[in-house]
């Protein structure tokens, strides 16, 4: 045992190894943290691959201000305004949080974009990870979902005329468009539902799938492992051991046409077949 | 990828991870880090540009300003680009096609890039398309950030409205309504929609076979022409252009809408 064992645990300690091994014998607990925890990464990894869980904190952060945000606000086109100023101007630290949430929404951007430039950069999607990558590129384009839903909730002129004018630029898609505007709509023009179906849409409908996608995301790193930056030391040794391999080989390789006549040692011994 | 070249990556990485160290505490204590930076930021932006509250939501007159999140700015400007000034620049382009094209190969990146080769100095296609989509974003957000700020339609004088006449009245609306949000009239406004200083030139025409929301007298269908042709773009812009992003000006009085189109049709023409 290693040397932390100093000798028989304290009543607490024996409850609690008891709650762990009850866990861990029905749920697995123990053995799904250790993969996830003390799983090997390679050595060397950039600053540059923490920024996915950045963008995922930062959708955990924009997921407590928004709940926050939830108690206070009312979808209704006639008091939707007005629980906005009440949130900004009245409620306690009302302001910052509505600050964090708006503040929050842009850097989420900004760091799903970056995340993407370096899995790019760094070639982190090819083969195995090609549907980390999918996941992650519907996870963008579901964070860019967010922000459009989230938009009108404020209901004041900017992000009413603005959703007006995305939603004629869905419905003036070719042959479902008109159908999708209609469902976001809830109806062929904007009336009082629209207000309360965008609300629905951005804290119920795109959260869900973003949790959803993070899970697979994260499982498939975890599973794939964090790539190794393509200059990193070992790498660059390993590339040159190879090189090197292949130039020698290149050296003592016969001229041309008369390749030297090797027998090849046998890997398998001769059978001798029954009878013979 | 080649079968070897993969078994060939999954050797080499299975020999990183071999010599590499625990995800815990080693790459965890970096994330942190930077995640705790990334809150600090949010919440210093929260208190230093505090959000406020624009006006409220008013249907009627709408003096808007139909500008999105900077982070659809992109999208939008690419409405100033494609405006179906010709054939080759149809607005369809950037509603539907360009945003619809990035979406699909955003997602299908790792199946159309399948070379083995990682290092971004040993692949100049890869760096070329990130550094134009990149650079394409960036310019196309900061054009819209610093895009045509809506100039009030007032200030613009034409010659040929005489005060009191309908066309007068016709402008007032147009100024109030904040067309000028989108629409270039005589060197100002927005260029999102079509400029309308020689709109009254062009001889637009629609067949439409349905109704329009706010009856006005003599504006019938099928065929829409004249100033019925702006009356019906009005109050259904859709209806008049098929794929038009305009929204619609549904909250006029008959009397309004004839006035204004009256303005309109004569642009160009009388109004000049």
């Amino acid at each position: 045992m290693s040397t932390t064992d100093i000798g028989p645990k304290g009543p607490v300690g024996q409850v609690g190894e008891a709650v762990v091994e009850y866990v861990d014998r029905r749920a697995g607990a123990k053995t799904g943290i250790t993969w996830f925890l003390k799983r090997n990464i390679p050595s060397e990894t950039s600053w540059f691959q923490t920024l996915g869980f950045a963008a995922m904190a930062t959708f955990g952060l924009q997921a407590v201000t928004g709940m926050i945000l939830a108690m206070y606000y009312k979808p209704d086109p006639t008091t939707a305004y007005s629980s906005i100023q009440h949130i900004t101007n009245e409620v306690t630290w009302g302001w910052l949080v509505r600050g964090m949430h708006k503040w929050g929404a842009s850097a989420m951007i900004i760091l799903v974009f970056l995340h993407m430039a370096r899995v790019f950069l760094f070639g982190s999607y090819k083969y195995p990870r090609e549907l980390t990558w999918v996941t992650g590129a519907i996870l963008l384009i579901m964070v860019m979902f967010m922000g459009l839903t989230g938009y009108l909730l404020v209901w004041d002129q900017r992000a009413y005329w603005a959703t007006v004018v995305a939603m004629n630029i869905t419905a003036s898609a070719p042959i479902i468009g008109p159908y999708i505007a209609d469902i976001l709509r809830a109806g062929s023009n904007f009336n009082p539902d629209t207000l309360s179906r965008f609300y629905s849409i951005h804290m119920l409908v795109i959260p869900g799938g973003i949790a959803t996608f993070i899970g697979l995301h994260l499982f498939l790193v975890s599973k794939l492992g964090i790539t190794e930056p393509p200059w990193a030391k070992r790498a660059m040794r390993a590339r040159r051991a190879e090189e090197a391999a292949a130039r020698a080989a290149a050296r003592e390789r016969a001229p041309q046409g008369r390749r030297e006549v090797t027998v090849a040692p046998a890997t398998q011994p001769v059978k001798v077949e029954a009878g013979q | 990828m080649k079968r070897a070249e993969q078994e060939a990556y999954e050797r080499d990485y299975a020999q990183a991870k071999k010599e590499g160290k625990p995800f815990f505490p080693y790459a965890i204590y970096k994330d942190h880090i930077v995640a705790i930076l990334v809150f600090a930021a949010i919440i210093g932006m929260a208190i230093w540009q505090r959000v406020g509250v624009g006006p409220p939501v008013y249907t009627a007159t709408s003096t808007f300003e139909p500008r999105p999140e900077w982070y659809f700015f992109f999208l939008f400007q690419m409405l100033k680009i494609f405006k179906n000034q010709n054939a080759l620049l149809p607005v369809i382009m950037a509603t539907f096609i360009v945003p619809n094209l990035l979406m699909g190969l955003l997602i299908a990146t790792p199946f159309i890039d399948q070379r083995a080769e990682r290092r971004i100095s040993k692949r100049p296609f890869a760096l070329s398309v990130a550094v134009l989509v990149f650079v394409g974003i960036g310019w196309l957000t900061y054009q819209g950030e610093t895009g045509a700020v809506p100039v009030s339609g007032g200030a613009i004088t034409f010659t040929g409205i005489t005060p009191g006449s309908a066309a007068a009245a016709g402008q007032t609306i147009f100024a109030n309504s904040g067309c000028t949000s989108c629409h270039m009239i005589k060197g100002s406004g927005g260029q999102v929609g079509p400029n309308l200083t020689n709109v009254g030139t062009l001889g637009k025409t629609s067949t439409y076979a349905g109704t329009i929301p706010v009856k006005v007298p003599g504006v019938k269908g099928p065929v829409y022409s004249g100033e019925n042709w702006f009356v019906l773009h009005t109050e259904c812009p859709t209806c008049a252009t098929p794929g038009s992003a305009m929204p619609a000006f549904a909250n006029f009085t008959a009397k309004e809408y004839q006035q204004l189109a009256t303005f309109l049709n004569g642009l160009g023409t009388t109004y000049k």
